[in-house]
């Protein structure tokens, strides 16, 4: 996120979209309420009826896959109405001439006919959004899990610095990270082609710079594999060994039986993870891992704040902390990796990350944590990005056209089924189908099927469906409701039962590398 | 009525661990305060409300109620002695309701076994903690009038502490207590009673609320509208000192035995009301909500308050916690403001 959570309690307006906050960042959910019942306003761009909805002062349902066609509308109305930041324009940004010719094509008339959100609602988007003092965008999945996610995030980006909309508190571009520790996984260069704190692997000051750090020679200086390339490479034969660490690929990854063929193509699969997982299953190796109360160390959230998380209990069995494990590998291996606790660790990342300089163990035992960047002992740490100047210099507008979904409906998968998540259960369950009252709770995989299609179809609340895409096919209990637009079916990868990745599509995003989670074919007719 | 010097409540704290677990407030990391064992380090009697009442003393949040083995099967009945140090009043009357609740009509006997094996410690409040305390409205505080086993009154370099129970009697015959029986005693603690249930204000409301749902005048639009924006985090149940609902799992451990065991449970959840046949008589989120807050409200027997207004012992947490601001205080306010 460009700013930070309490900052939502004070914003004018809220740009959501492919975000259900109250279901699954339900504290960010609840602060934008409170704002709202303050007299906040609410952009919901969404195709189902989830809870915001009820808040929202507009509620745009847009065909899955037109985000981008959704925000260009929006911006040709802003650029047309001169509604945007002209001061912000010239002397922040740069790219302008270029995006206003791009977003032009973009009338709310052609967007209406792309997106099927009315055009009257795209220009009543476009004046809220530009016309509020501080507004956020924010973000989730939604927009991520496609095709086209990276255009998707560079268009949330462009809507943002045309209208003065970053850099000051209560406004930016926000997305809402899944898990307690995906941003600081990735700032510590838990990606193929970065080290810590986002260097370069390619950049060879970078690779000096971490080869005399570790005092070793020969770095890697290309980028690696994203996880989608690696399993399409196992598949070839030209991956030979995978090491997984808390992670579920056999449940989370799309078009699940690819990935079976994959990694039982692999000669050696470790994983580690606190409990037998179903790719855990397939491994050679398993290495008992702790878990979050068995370890001591430091998450960084949603906002970039690192938090300190302290041991409550000895690990079970032979379990130990994740870099305990990783050490004691690396020692096998060769390499003497010697650190004593997490705060050695953490004293080499301020080390060699700049952002992180200045988060020392000491500072966020006492202070709740710090927001990086923190460059340095005395830093406060930031709370918004982007003040008075872009890291980069000026930004960029980086105007992206409209790609539909990698695959669209036809005559024999005539519905779009969406993916997501339900409250209660947490990713492949690993942990949360462990929990008796969230099992009661949320039990079993179910289909969202609009009263119509069910109607046309047969299907009653209850029944039990087939759900089937080109790559497999599935049964579980359908739910009627209007929460999902006619010929669009929503579910949930949580069910080992029932796991809709079987059916989903591996095509990814070329940048990015994730795989399109939110839009593929199907179809869908009542068990017999 | 005894009286106490506060140079000798540590002395006595020390002394009362040498026969069962002391609980007190303790001041924690970022100045948190926890009720937590006896621990001079973090000690404090310059304390508000803690966050959570004291309710696990007798219904921990999860706990294991029997073990069964091939062939065997073993409950599991606390034997602990635990004592409760400077709890409000507020927490004191929801540990009576909640004892006659669990006990009374269906004999819980891990939960009785529990409250029967603790003593309790009344700090009497002064005034409100923060501005959520409505136990004067309740009739549950700010100080007790019975189920203690002793109460505190601070008057300044010392407590004047009043005997509730045989219990209390034994614990005020530990070194350091004296006799204070005498009217000037008496007259300090009645205008310290006095003083404080007058700081703390009256919230009207409250009846008003109590006697339009007694009539089952409230609309179903108010229910909604808090069910809308209520994100079922169950945290105003788990605040709650008079919430005991619990759900019951048992877990296999794989060769042929396994353990029962119990975790608080909240009526807020769908799955709360949920019949196998997939029918919820609570339907939706306004319902349960209204369905809280009826039990606290509405549904009560007069066995079980204890003399107090209702079973909402007036503590304020749920207004406190609630993300999206369903408390008791805006609730009551809601529906003493809707036109009739």
């Amino acid at each position: 996120m460009t700013n930070s959570i309490n900052e939502f309690e004070d914003a004018d307006l809220f740009f959501v979209t492919g975000t259900n906050t109250t279901a699954q960042h339900p504290l960010i959910g609840s602060r934008m309420i409170n704002a709202v019942q303050q007299g906040a306003k609410l952009i919901l761009v969404d195709p189902r009826e989830i809870q915001l909805a009820g808040f929202a002062t507009l509620h745009l349902r847009q065909n899955i896959g037109t985000d981008v066609a959704v925000m260009n509308g929006i911006m040709q109305v802003i650029i047309e109405e001169a509604l945007y930041d002209r001061e912000f324009v010239e002397k922040r940004t740069e790219g302008f001439e270029e995006l206003k010719s791009v977003v032009s094509r973009y009338t709310p008339r052609v967007v209406e006919q792309i997106t099927g959100i009315k055009a009257a609602d795209i220009v009543a988007a476009a004046r809220l959004y530009a016309e509020a003092d501080k507004a956020m965008i924010v973000y989730a999945m939604g927009i991520t899990q496609h095709v086209t996610g990276t255009d998707n995030v560079k268009t949330c980006a462009n809507l943002a610095m045309l209208t003065g909309h970053v850099g000051r508190p209560g406004t930016g571009v926000n997305p809402l990270r899944g898990q307690n520790n995906v941003q600081g996984a990735c700032d510590m260069g838990a990606l193929p082609v970065v080290y810590t704190g986002y260097q370069k692997v390619i950049d060879p000051a970078v690779k000096t710079k971490f080869e005399q750090a570790w005092q070793v020679e020969g770095l890697d200086d290309k980028a690696g594999l994203t996880i989608t390339s690696m399993m399409a490479a196992a598949q070839r034969g030209d991956l030979k060994a995978l090491y997984i660490m808390g992670e579920n690929p056999l449940m989370s990854d799309p078009d699940t039986r690819h990935i079976e063929l994959a990694l039982s193509n692999l000669d050696f699969l470790v994983v580690q993870d606190i409990f037998l997982t179903e790719t855990a299953s397939l491994a050679d190796v398993v290495l008992p891992a702790a878990s979050f109360a068995e370890k001591s160390g430091t998450y960084t959230n949603t906002e970039r704040r690192v938090q300190i998380s302290h041991k409550a209990v000895e690990p079970p069995g032979q379990a130990r902390a994740d870099w305990e494990i990783i050490q004691e590998v690396c020692r096998r291996a060769g390499y003497p990796m010697d650190y004593r606790s997490p705060d050695d660790i953490l004293q080499e990342i301020n080390r060699v990350t700049p952002s992180y300089a200045g988060i020392t163990l000491d500072r966020v035992e006492k202070e709740f944590g710090l927001q990086w960047p923190c460059p340095n002992e005395d830093h406060p740490g930031t709370a918004y990005l982007h003040k008075d100047k872009f890291t980069k210099g000026l930004g960029t507008f980086l105007p992206c056209d409209f790609k539909p979904l990698a695959e669209v409906p036809d005559e024999e998968y005539d519905f779009i089924l969406t993916t997501g998540r339900v409250y209660y259960q947490y990713h492949t369950g690993t942990m949360s189908r462990r929990i008796e009252l969230l099992e009661r709770e949320a039990p079993e995989a179910v289909v969202e099927v609009n009263p119509d299609d069910a109607r046309r179809l047969g299907i009653r609340n209850n029944d039990r469906v087939e759900l089937s895409s080109r790559r497999g096919t599935i049964t579980l209990k359908a739910e009627i409701t209007q929460r999902v637009p006619h010929k669009v079916v929503f579910s949930t990868f949580h069910f080992r039962e029932a796991q809709v990745n079987l059916l989903t599509n591996p095509a990814h995003d070329p940048v990015s590398g994730i795989p399109e989670y939110k839009g593929c074919a199907v179809k869908i007719r009542r068990c017999a | 009525m005894k009286t106490l010097a506060k140079k000798d409540l540590v002395d006595v704290l020390r002394y009362w661990t040498g026969h069962c677990t002391v609980m007190t407030p303790g001041r924690k990391s970022h100045d948190e305060i926890v009720f937590d064992e006896f621990d001079e380090a973090t000690f404090t009697l310059d304390y508000r409300k803690p966050s959570l009442p004291p309710k696990s003393s007798c219904l921990p949040q999860s706990e294991t109620i029997f073990q069964v083995d091939s062939g065997t099967y073993e409950p599991r009945i606390s034997e602990a002695k635990v004592l409760l140090f400077g709890i409000r009043a507020c927490d004191m009357t929801g540990i009576l309701q909640s004892k006659s609740f669990m006990t009374a009509d269906t004999d819980d006997v891990f939960y009785r076994a529990r409250a029967e094996n603790l003593a309790t410690v009344v700090m009497a409040c002064s005034g409100p903690q923060n501005e959520t305390c409505f136990c004067t409205t309740t009739r549950s505080g700010p100080f007790s009038k019975q189920g203690f086993d002793l109460q505190f009154y601070d008057v300044g370099d010392s407590f004047l502490v009043e005997i509730g129970s045989d219990k209390g009697a034994v614990l005020a015959s530990a070194k350091g207590f004296a006799e204070a029986d005498d009217e000037a005693a008496r007259k300090r603690v009645e205008l310290f009673r006095h003083e404080a249930q007058g700081r703390i204000a009256l919230l009207p409301e409250v009846s008003q609320a109590m006697e339009r749902l007694e009539r089952g005048g409230v609309s179903e639009e108010l229910w909604d509208k808090f069910g809308s924006k209520c994100i079922v985090c169950g945290g105003c149940t788990y605040v709650c000192p008079t919430c005991t609902c619990f759900n019951v799992a048992d877990r296999h451990s794989g060769n042929g035995g396994g353990e029962r065991i119990r975790t608080w449970d909240a009526c807020l959840y769908a799955g709360f009301t949920k019949e196998a046949s997939g029918h919820n008589p609570r339907k939706t989120q306004g319902l349960r909500i209204k369905r809280r807050h009826e039990h606290k409200l509405l549904y009560y027997t007069d066995r079980d308050t204890h003399e107090g207004l209702c079973t909402c012992v007036g503590c304020g947490r749920c207004s406190d916690y609630c993300p999206v601001h369903i408390g008791t205080i805006e609730v009551v306010k809601a529906i003493a403001g809707e036109q009739s």
